[in-house]
Formats: structure tokens, sequence, C-alpha cells
């Protein structure tokens, strides 16, 4: 007899966000080809595609109200507060890439179409990643996501330094996901399953007894620190940052962090840190968030090019993330942990697709890198966007009433909660060495006489956008209580 | 409600001005708004009841009830004063700058305008996390003060005079969060910010004498660093001189008047009473520098050959009473404190108008450029004189009063100390009137004689801004108690009570904390 391999309506439902980004991806292309492989206009592919967006977006809305977990695709998937909530931040993010890469001299133009189309289908992947119970799901979501965006970065006008991106970006990322890889093949071989729900059962016993668990978890650890750039495996991330199209690094800076690091709480809850054996790698991760605070944030201050400045900013942010992750994971009282980290990503979200955002403006040729020079006297050629810039770095630099001081908060709060208290006096160091650096732009703009090349331009969408990112960050600082309580109530959800 | 008010009006003000004015009358109506806010101001004296001790005018709603933060606004007699201080010097600090800011002035009322909402929220707000949004959020402002408006030196000054500051109070942060959970802890997990509930704790902060690494020392030294950074106290004061050399007058006074009470305002809110055995316990190491801080100012006020500086080091020096005076903790001390804080920002805040005047016609603040000016500007000089008497503390103008009044209290702490900064006294007198002397007597010179035919005497309108701080310097030098009656419960509730110290607020429940009380009697 066999029995009728069935998938229930409901897992489908579950994904729907998914399909639609993915016919989304689809109907531009599939224009195109029908148009004999001519450019369609520009705006009418930007518009299909956003369609697909919006309806995923629609619908991760809807679901959200749902939160008890729900594994779909035998166990494969689950959908809980989290998976809906990055599924809704990806989809925004994704969003707002389209939109900024429309107006971008790197990215518009020809081949936009499959820009579009790989850009819809990295986020495909990064909702997978967020989702996934299952290791070797996350493995493949990963690399599909992964694999986009090489080719996102390659795809770029730029000619020289955005092929060398990619070019680094795919080998040390390959190189990443087969360490990743390997040691999953050890979390198989050692628990009999990759399904993280599963091999949370066994990880207490595991950890005791067979020290080839320990190998598992360092080498699954180095592939989740390589994509979020943790140092010491930060290494590509500021040329990358640096020579992908501008809002191909927004997109980056922010997307891959908010699913990676779904990824990895969910990994985290594995409890690993908790038992008596593996739990020595606690001081270990402790000092990966400690390094990645202060290599980032001491290498942004030597920094002249601004994209770079942002790129080891986000590392350095990484390193605050990081802090809530381990509070995550220290158990029982985690759930200042979860909410942390959700917050964090959220809030930094918000805050760097911002500040790229206003990059993109000072853009007017593929090849336009602006330097910390060239924004001199900003503040009189176009306040407004120095005013937003301004806002969006003293938000990174967690000065109140903005998100990213509530998101610092937490993540100290976090911290102290679980009596992590040197990981939280060396997050309030490197937020006084972060203050350095981004009120640095900020004298450039208003407090220097002489005068920049920098001349914001009529890019309409992207400076709507920015400016949707600028009142969020401050409004949602001066009104975080129903933001925290989304947040919070996503969180409580994992497992 | 008129809590609220007095705190945000100016930032509403801010978005008219920004909507109506233009670059021309941007002043004119930033000076309106400012009169406004200080009248506005003048009603609590409608509503505020100088006998009691406990909170006054108390707003309490919920903000971010999920982490026990509330938008609680309260005045008692600690802060009532300070409340009208800072709506009282922002006009005239306004007035100092009528000619002297002549670059982006839309810009600038609306900074002054927004300094004074967050100046204003630091001292009512009575939660803790509403105190540091305030505190925090009062260096953006003062940083685009001094950064766009200051003198030639003034990029580094105004990085240094932020990161400095903030590197304090993000372990104020820390400590905020630590006391937060603590407090959560002793009191079944409901979680609370409010800097009343932090009063409740006493006993609860373990303790153990001489030993650093005890909860409530490094709590109390957490808050300590970012108020002593603030105020500043000795070794942490060397953002203090380059701050104010470079900052624009109106800075200058509004820095010296109002920001450096924040620190002070904060040993007293937060440092002494919520770690009553720790303040106690280290009370020495703060005698130790703020006496060290007298001398050490004075000392090097003595030196300086530009006038900026030398007011910048007396406030060194002079904001040392204030923390002697604080550490006494007995009423005298504490009141004198009190009354030394509103001294200094009437006194030196006038000091930095008078010096910013001068610098307006002159261009330069070197004393050795000056002599003779008293015979060229005699009003001029009888102001100068009158508020440098002020502060060097002769009797009959205020600072008298509040000197006299921390001596007092120190003695009875501790003689030694109280001993070692009375030569403060003496040594802020001789650089006082040494620099009066150079200035405006001998024979004219420099550029006096050079400057002299554009007419170097007082304008009406900086006649109109000085005569209310000259007032207010004798009234509250001959008649300090219509002053101290006000704070006077206040401090005495603080002294008494050290150790259980509490705080009453009028029983105005937060909506959560309603919810929370009515299932309690369930």
């Amino acid at each position: 007899m066999t029995t009728a391999f069935q998938i229930p309506i409901e897992d489908y439902i579950c994904i729907s966000p998914l399909i639609f980004l993915f016919i989304g991806s689809l109907i531009p292309l599939t224009l195109k080809v029908l148009r004999g492989n001519r450019e369609p206009n520009p705006s009418v592919t930007l518009c299909l595609a956003l369609l697909g967006v919006v309806a995923a977006l629609a619908v991760s809305c809807s679901l959200f109200p749902k939160m008890t977990p729900y594994y779909a695709f035998s166990n494969a998937l689950v959908f809980d507060g989290i998976s809906v909530l990055s599924a809704i931040l990806v989809c925004i993010v994704t969003a707002v890439a389209a939109v900024t890469a429309r107006e971008n001299g790197a990215t518009t133009g020809p081949q936009f179409t499959e820009f579009l189309f790989l850009l819809l289908n990295s986020a495909v992947g990064m909702l997978l990643v967020a989702w996934s119970n299952d290791l070797i799901v996350t493995f493949i979501a990963i690399e599909i996501m992964s694999l986009c965006l090489y080719l996102l970065i390659a795809l770029s006008h730029e000619e020289l330094l955005s092929k060398e991106a990619a070019f680094k970006y795919f080998v040390l990322g390959s190189f990443a996901s087969a360490v990743f890889l390997y040691g999953i093949a050890f979390v198989y071989g050692l628990a009999g399953s990759t399904y993280i729900n599963i091999v949370a059962q066994y990880t207490a016993t595991l950890a005791h007894q067979n020290s080839l668990f320990l190998v598992a978890l360092v080498l699954t650890l180095i592939g989740f620190c390589f994509k979020v750039a943790i140092v010491p495996f930060h290494a590509w991330a500021p040329d990358v940052y640096e020579g992908a199209p501008t809002p191909v690094t927004g997109f980056m800076a922010t997307g891959v962090k908010i699913v990676v690091f779904v990824a990895f709480l969910r990994f985290i809850h594995l409890d690993f840190l908790l038992s008596d054996k593996s739990g020595h790698l606690l001081p270990v991760v402790e000092w990966l968030a400690v390094l990645t605070m202060t290599v980032g944030n001491i290498a942004a201050i030597m920094q002249s090019s601004l994209k770079r400045m942002l790129a080891y900013s986000s590392v350095a942010h990484s390193g605050y993330v990081m802090i809530g992750l381990i509070a995550a994971g220290l158990g029982e009282h985690a759930r200042g942990g979860n909410e942390a980290v959700m917050y964090y990503v959220l809030a930094y979200t918000i805050m760097t697709l911002g500040a790229f955002g206003i990059l993109t403006l000072f853009e007017k040729s593929e090849k336009d890198i602006s330097q910390i020079d060239d924004i001199r006297g900003l503040s009189r050629r176009n306040p407004w966007a120095a005013v937003m810039l301004a806002v969006f770095l003293m938000s990174l630099a967690g000065i109140p009433p903005t998100i990213g001081f509530f998101a610092k908060f937490f993540v100290f709060k976090a911290a102290i909660t679980q009596g992590l208290y040197w990981l939280a006096v060396w997050g309030a160091i490197n937020a006084v060495i972060a203050a350095y650096y981004y009120l640095r732009p900020i004298v450039y703009m208003f407090m220097r006489d002489e005068d920049g090349v920098v001349v914001a331009d009529r890019y309409n969408l992207t400076w709507v956008v920015t400016a949707i990112m600028a009142l969020l960050t401050v409004g949602l600082g001066i009104a975080t209580q129903p933001l925290y309580e989304a947040v919070k109530l996503a969180a409580r959800s994992l497992l | 409600m008129l809590l609220s008010i007095i705190t945000f009006l100016p930032a509403v003000f801010a978005l008219v001005v920004w909507g109506v004015a233009s670059e021309k009358t941007a002043k004119k109506w930033t000076l309106a708004f400012t009169i406004v806010e200080f009248i506005a101001s003048l009603l609590m004296f409608a509503h505020f009841k100088p006998g009691v001790a406990g909170l006054q005018l108390v707003e309490h709603r919920s903000w971010i009830p999920a982490i026990g933060v509330d938008y609680f606004l309260g005045v008692d007699g600690l802060s009532f004063w300070l409340i009208l201080l800072t709506t009282l010097l922002t006009p005239l600090a306004l007035v100092g700058a009528w000619t002297s800011v002549n670059k982006r002035e839309k810009t600038f009322c609306l900074t002054v305008l927004f300094l004074e909402s967050t100046m204003v929220g630091t001292f009512v707000a009575m939660n803790s996390i509403l105190f540091y949004c305030f505190f925090e959020a009062s260096l953006v402002p003062m940083y685009f003060m001094i950064g766009i408006w200051g003198g030639p030196r003034r990029i580094y000054a105004t990085v240094k005079f932020f990161i400095y500051t903030m590197a304090g109070s993000i372990f104020m942060l820390l400590g905020i969060i630590a006391l937060m959970l603590i407090y959560a802890k002793t009191h079944d997990g409901q979680i609370s910010a409010n800097i009343t509930d932090f009063y409740k704790l006493h006993g609860q902060l373990p303790f153990v004498a001489g030993t650093f690494l005890n909860t409530q020392t490094l709590l109390f030294f957490a808050f300590s660093l970012a108020f002593a950074i603030k105020v500043p106290v000795f070794p942490f004061h060397t953002w203090l001189p380059d701050a104010h050399v470079e900052a624009p007058t109106p800075g200058s006074v509004i820095l010296a008047g109002v920001l450096l009470k924040m620190g002070t305002y904060g040993f007293l809110r937060f440092s002494i009473p919520i770690f009553p055995e720790a303040a106690e316990h280290w009370a020495w190491v703060f005698f130790l520098i703020g006496a060290f801080g007298i001398i050490y100012g004075a000392l090097v006020a003595m030196v300086q050959p530009d006038m900026k500086k030398l007011v910048a080091y007396s406030s060194v020096s002079h904001m040392g009473y204030v923390m002697i005076g604080l550490f006494a903790m007995n009423p005298q001390g504490i009141m004198g404190a009190l009354y030394q804080m509103l001294n200094h920002g009437v006194s030196t805040g006038a000091l930095f108008l008078l010096v910013g005047m001068i610098y307006e016609r002159t261009h330069s603040r070197e004393i050795k450029d000056y002599g003779g000016l008293a015979s060229i500007a005699p009003l001029f000089t009888i102001a100068f004189l009158i508020v440098t008497m002020s502060s060097i503390a002769v009797p009959m103008t205020n600072g008298f009063v509040g000197e006299f009044l921390i001596l007092l209290g120190t003695f009875e702490a501790n003689r030694f100390v109280a001993a070692f900064s009375v030569l403060g006294v003496i040594l802020g007198a001789s650089y006082m009137l040494w620099m009066v002397k150079k200035i405006f007597f001998g024979k004219p010179k420099g550029v006096v004689v050079e400057k002299h035919e554009h007419g170097l005497d007082l304008l009406p309108r900086e006649i109109a801004i000085l005569v209310p701080l000259v007032i207010l310097i004798f009234w509250m030098g001959l008649f300090p108690n219509t002053f101290l009656r006000y704070s006077e419960a206040s401090v005495e509730n603080l002294v008494q009570h050290h150790g259980q110290y509490e705080v009453q607020a009028p029983k105005v429940l937060a909506p959560h904390l309603r919810v929370a009380a009515r299932e309690g009697v369930r």
C-alpha cells in the first residue's frame, strides 16, 4: 500500500509570500522575453515586480496574528511570529531596494529586468532562510540568496570594483558555505537529524558525551558568523559593500542580516551554550561579539569613504546583535534576548536603509563613491538630505529618542538580565567610540565652511523612501511601545 | 498639564518659527516665544506650594509600559528654581546673540528653542529613562550650536564635548537598566524606571564598605561618573574650557548657566538619595576632588590670558563648591549647593554675556589688549564690577549666601575640607580683581584706544538684559529666603530621611499601573 504524499493546504498558505515574490520576479522577465529580449520601460518592470512584493507583504501582514508555531512541509519549515516578522521586513527591504535601484546609475537601464528577477529571487532565498527548521534547507536557502547576490553585485554598470567585489564575495562565500555544510554533516552524523527542533532534544547528551559535537557546532557557527560579518570573518564585508551598487549594498546589509540572524537565533536555541561542555563556547562567542564591535568601530573611524564607513559600522552593529544572541542563548529568561535581537535587527534595518538611501542620492553616475570630504557644507546645498543623514547617523550612534537608542537599550537590558555585565560594558564603550565617527559626517555637513562637490539628486522615489525611513527612525523611537509589543509577540513564539 | 506645556512649548515654537519666520525675523519671533515660555514657567508659582517636600504638578501617563517607562513629570524644591533659571537665561542669551550670531540665524533660533525644551525636560522628568532621553538629547542642539556658530577651533571643542559627555552618560544608562531589573526582582517582576520607585530600593542594593565590587558602589559610580563629567568635577573638566572658549556667547551662557547644573542636579536626584550608603562612604572622594577642583580651577584661572577662558576656569572652581556642599549632606550644605547652582547660573551667565559684548566691539578677548576701559565705558564697568562682586561672593550679593552656606555645611561635615576650600574664596577674589584691574583701570591702551570712536559702552538692548540679572544678584543676596523657602522642605526631607528617602507624589497613576493596582486588589 502506498501512502499518498499529501501536503496540507495550510502549508501553501504559509509560503504564499514566497510564491508571490517568485511570480513577481517572473512576470517582468517573461514580458521581456515576449518582447523579443527588448528591455521594457523600467517603470513598468518596477511596478510589476513591486506588485509581487506588495502582495507578499500583504499576505505576511495578514499572517502576523498567527502566532503558534506551525511546522510545514514535513517539518522542514517553521512558521511562527519571528518567521512572519522577518518576512515582513524582507519584503520591505526588497521593495526599498527595487525602488532605489530604479533610479541608481549602476542598476537601472538595460538589464533592469534581470536585476529585479535576481533581487526578488534573492528575497525568496531570504524568506526560506528565516523560515527554515532544517539545517539543510537553511544551507540551500542561503545559497539561493547568495548566488543571486553575487550576480546582483556583478550586474552593476560600474566595471571595476563591482566585479572584484562579486568575485571576492563568491569565493569567500563558497568557502564559508562549505564549512557550514561540513558542520551540518557532523550534526547529522551525531544527532541523526538536521531538524533543529529534533537536534535540540539531543543537545544536552551529545554535548556531554561527544567532543565531535563541539566540532559540529564550531563549524556551523563559523558559517553563520561569515554571513553576518562577525570579526574575524568580516574581511569580505567592506570590499563587497563598497563595490556593490548602493541599492544592493542596502539590500545586502539589511536583508541578509535579518534572515541570517533569525536562523542564528533558531540555531542558538539548541541551547548548547547552557550545557556544561559546549558551554565552553560561551567565552568564545562573547569575545567574538566584543571583537566585532571594537574592530568594526575602530576600522570605521579610519575610513574616508562614506560607504566603507557604513560597511564597518554595519560590522560593529553585528556585534551588538551578537550580544542579544548570546543573551538569548542562555536560556530560560531568554525572552529578553529574542526580543532584543529582533528589535535591534528591525531598528538597524530602518536606519541602514535610510543611510544607504541618502548615499544613493549622492551618486550621479555609477562610478561615484562619496568620500567624506565631498559632503562638506551639504547643509547649505541640500538641507533636507543633510538633516536626514544626520538623523540616521544619530540613530546609529544611539542618541535618544531615536529607534537606535531603544535598540541598544533592549540589547543592554537583555545582557544585564543574563548577568553578562562585561559584555554590556563593552557595548557601552563601543557606543562612545562609534559616536566619534558618526559625528564626523555631521561635522562635515553642517560645520565646515568649505564646500564639497556632492549634491543630492532629484531622485523622487528615493527621496520618498528615505524620508519615510527618517520619519520611522524618529517616530518609532518616540512611539516605541506598539513596535516593541509586536516584536515581543513575535519573539515569544520562538521554540 | 503645566509641566508638559513648559517642556514642549519651545519645541512647538521651534516648529512655528521654522514655518513662519524668515531669516530676518527669526530672532524676533524666537525672543517673543522665549519670553512667553518664561511667563508660562512663572505660572508655576500659582500652583507650587513652598512648604511641601514631595512632588508637585505631577503628570503621570504611560509611555512604554512594557519596560516600565512612564511619561512622569514632577517638580519639587530641588528642581523648581532650576526650571526658572533655564527659562530666564534662554531669552537673555538670545538677546546676547542679537548681533554676534549673524549667519544662519533661523537655524540658530531652532537650535536655541530645542535646547530649551530638552533642558527643561531634564529638570522635570521623574522617570529615569525619560530623564536620560532629555539629558542626552540636550547634547545634540548644543553640539550644533558650538559646531556651527563657534570660534576657530569649534569642531574640536564640540566633538570633545559630545564624546566626553556621552562617555559618561552611557554608563549611567547601564546603571539605570540595572536598577530597573533590581526593582523588578524585588517587586514581583513589576518593572519600573520611575525615580520615585528607585528611591524605594533602599536596603535592596547590597553595599560593602571599602570594597569596590559591590552592587551599590558600582551603580553609584556609574551614575556619578556621568554627572561628574557634566558638572565638571576636576579630573573630568578638560572639555569645559575648550567648549566655553569656542562656543558663541549664547552657547557659553546656556552651557555655564544651565547645562552644568544638570550634573549637580543629577547628583542630588540620583547619586545621593538612591545610593545612600555608598554616597556617605565615598563622600571623601568628592570632597577631595571638589576641594581640589576649587583650588585648581582658581589657580589655573589666575594665569589665563583670555577672558573667556578665565571665566571658564572660574566655573570649574565654583562648581567645586557645589560638589563639596552636596556631599556635606547636611541641610546647610545642600541648601548652599542648590543656591550656588542658581548663583553660578546668574553670575557666570552674566559674565559670559559681558565678555561677549566687549568682544563684539573689540574682537579681542586677550586681557593684555585692554586697559583703562572704565573711563570710556562707565556703564559697562559698573555692570562688570557688580557681577564680579557676585562671582567672588562679596556680602550682599548672591554669591556670598551660597558660599557661606556651603562652607558652613562643609565645616560641620569635615573641617579640613572646609578650611582648604575657603582658600578658593581668596584666590577667586585675586584672579577676578586682577582681571578687573587690568581691563578697566590704568591708562587706556590697546584695543580700548583703537576702537574708542566706535563707542564701547552698553547699548539699551544690552542694559535691558543685564538689569534683570543685576536685580537678581542683589535680591538673592539680600533676601535669600524668598528663594530658599521654596526648596527648604525638599532639602530637609532629603537630609533627614537619608537612607530611607522617599519622594511622595500625589496618587496619579499611569493607566497600566491602575490596572495592576486593581488586579492586586482582586
